[in-house]
């Protein structure tokens, strides 16, 4: 597996590199910069009152008129480039293997090494989860370098922002693992890709939609991945959401396991 | 046991035919040549053996192990190169070897290195800076390094000029030699008609022809130019039934030799242009007794066997 290891490594080391400095840059721009923008967040609800759903699409609470400080912090782990750096990494990382491999020709040089498919999927597993850890941890850096220079009152707790990282990981596991089954089913990356990405577009949308549709709110739970994650209530109440971690971390299970079944048993075709 | 063995092997893709009922054998340090027009069914029978497709119906085994459930331990003795070898653009020989090394637990180097010495390549030039023939190598040497007792080769030598070629010739003969077993698939008859014991010849997804060398030979049919004397006339001539007159004096082809070779002096001469069929002996003694102006008998071309086999899969198709 080493072997296998260090050919991911040497394929996804820039493109990791490079994402986890946006990210880290990223929240470090947004937990210096959203308490003064979101602190007078009421003069845009005046001017423009479709950001007040959106805000409370993203953040599953309604803000009210004034946002808080520590709301405004939740905003940061929502914020829509934040989600779409993570969920870019691992659409593009989780589509490579078999999707990419057969698309680009390497599938018969990576499947007639003596190492069996589960060992390539486990190998390609291990470099999805330490290459997502290593871009969220950078992102955190760059939260935790910029909270030195926001007063005290608007920081975080370390416990708050933690659990707020377990919830968002869990999140990250079920949309890799979702990418990875629709990887294995394909033959062609772009179009693993293109599903992926819309299937992410449309449960965010869901998720927007829910906030005015009731018939969104009752499919809402069933389709939208931001249903289970809502850094606002947990930064709130203080309490670690179990449940939807547990469902996120179930599905990614289930989903995992599937696309290990199906690289394993699929026939590699080229012709 | 067998090397490799295949029992009524069948593989569609769909609606669309691959490969029916497949028997092969191939034993200990045999060279064997898979052969076929293009889209036969040679890349599937590989594919399948080397675990990439699943069969449909049938066995495929390697060293007595299935083909697909057991494919990781095959794979630990098997050399493979694809038909169209893609390559990661990162990858270097000197990187591919490591990577290889750790793979298969052992160090690869030294026969790596000797290889890429042989194939004159660049351990540290990467994929993406290589020509064609330079990736074709580099996937050559990753597949000799470890020494595998079989090695499966599906159209090896596209892209390599003539003395790699050679090259890659020397190397299957000497691991045929130390008892090694090769499985060597092509369109192109000649390399294959040197380099191989036994032939088998895949058409429209099946077996028409599995043979050794020296068999086809024996069948394949001879060129025969028989040049009659000045007021022989050949309608006169009752030719042995071994054989099958292609064109006599006056007619179109006849005369379009006849100009051609001019230049030899022979232009003058009434040129009848036979194929034979089987042995030369009965034919040469026949010939003997017509008292011809002069015969040339050709060695037995497995190319027109072959390019018959390929014709009527044109014509199938």
């Amino acid at each position: 597996m080493l072997g296998l290891l260090q050919k991911i490594w040497m394929e996804v080391r820039w493109p990791v590199l490079w994402l986890s400095l946006g990210l880290c840059a990223i929240m470090g721009l947004l937990t210096a910069l959203l308490p003064k923008v979101l602190g007078n967040i009421h003069q845009m609800f005046d001017k423009m009152p479709m950001v007040k759903p959106l805000l409370t699409a993203l953040l599953g609470v309604d803000p009210g008129d004034q946002v808080s400080a520590q709301l405004s912090q939740a905003f940061l782990w929502v914020h829509p480039t934040v989600l779409t750096l993570l969920w870019a990494h691992e659409v593009m990382y989780c589509s490579r293997m078999p999707a990419g491999e057969v698309d680009r020709g390497t599938a018969d040089f990576l499947l007639c090494l003596p190492v069996s498919r589960w060992s390539v999927f486990c190998s390609e597993t291990i470099g999805w989860l330490v290459s997502g850890l290593m871009i969220l941890s950078l992102g955190y850096v760059g939260h935790l370098v910029a909270s030195q220079f926001v007063q005290p009152g608007m920081r975080l707790s370390m416990l708050h922002t933690l659990m707020v990282m377990a919830n968002l990981v869990a999140v990250y596991l079920a949309v890799g693992s979702f990418a990875f089954l629709i990887s294995a089913f394909s033959d062609r990356r772009g179009r693993a890709i293109g599903v992926v990405f819309t299937v992410l577009l449309a449960s965010f949308l869901l998720n927007f939609l829910a906030q005015f549709q009731d018939w969104a709110k009752s499919i809402s739970p069933w389709l939208s991945v931001m249903e289970y994650y809502r850094p606002a209530i947990i930064i709130q109440t203080g309490v670690f959401p179990w449940g939807d971690v547990g469902v996120l971390l179930a599905s990614s299970a289930v989903l995992w396991l599937a696309s290990g079944m199906v690289f394993r048993t699929r026939s590699i075709c080229t012709v | 046991m067998q090397v490799v063995e295949t029992r009524q092997l069948c593989r569609s893709y769909g609606s669309r035919r691959g490969i029916t009922d497949i028997n092969l054998t191939i034993s200990p340090g045999e060279i064997f040549g898979f052969l076929g027009p293009n889209g036969a069914g040679k890349s599937t029978t590989i594919r399948v053996l080397m675990g990439l497709l699943r069969a449909g119906s049938g066995v495929a085994q390697i060293f007595g192990r299935d083909c697909w459930s057991e494919g990781t331990e095959i794979r630990r003795e098997v050399g493979y190169v694809a038909g169209d070898v893609r390559l990661y653009p990162w990858l270097t020989t000197r990187r591919a070897l490591a990577m290889l090394s750790r793979i298969h637990g052992r160090s690869l180097n030294q026969k790596g290195f000797e290889l890429a010495e042989r194939f004159r390549l660049e351990p540290e030039l990467p994929v993406r800076k290589m020509s064609r023939g330079n990736r074709q190598k580099v996937a050559l040497v990753l597949a000799l390094a470890h020494e595998p007792k079989l090695v499966i080769l599906d159209e090896p030598t596209s892209g390599l000029d003539p003395l790699m070629q050679d090259t890659l010739m020397s190397c299957l003969r000497e691991m045929a030699v130390s008892g090694r077993t090769v499985m060597f698939s092509s369109h192109t008859l000649s390399e294959v008609e040197s380099l191989c014991d036994r032939i088998a010849i895949v058409r429209n997804g099946r077996i028409v022809e599995d043979s050794t060398v020296s068999r086809l030979k024996a069948q394949a049919p001879r060129q025969i130019v028989v040049t009659l004397h000045d007021g022989q006339d050949h309608r006169n001539l009752k030719w042995p039934e071994s054989v099958v007159v292609k064109s006599v004096p006056n007619s179109s082809s006849q005369q379009i030799i006849a100009e051609s070779t001019s230049g030899l002096g022979v232009n003058r001469e009434q040129i009848c242009m036979l194929e034979l069929v089987g042995s030369s002996v009965s034919f040469m003694s026949w010939a003997a007794a017509q008292g011809f102006a002069d015969i040339m008998i050709g060695p037995p071309s497995l190319d027109v066997l072959f390019r018959k086999y390929y014709e009527t899969s044109t014509e199938a198709a």
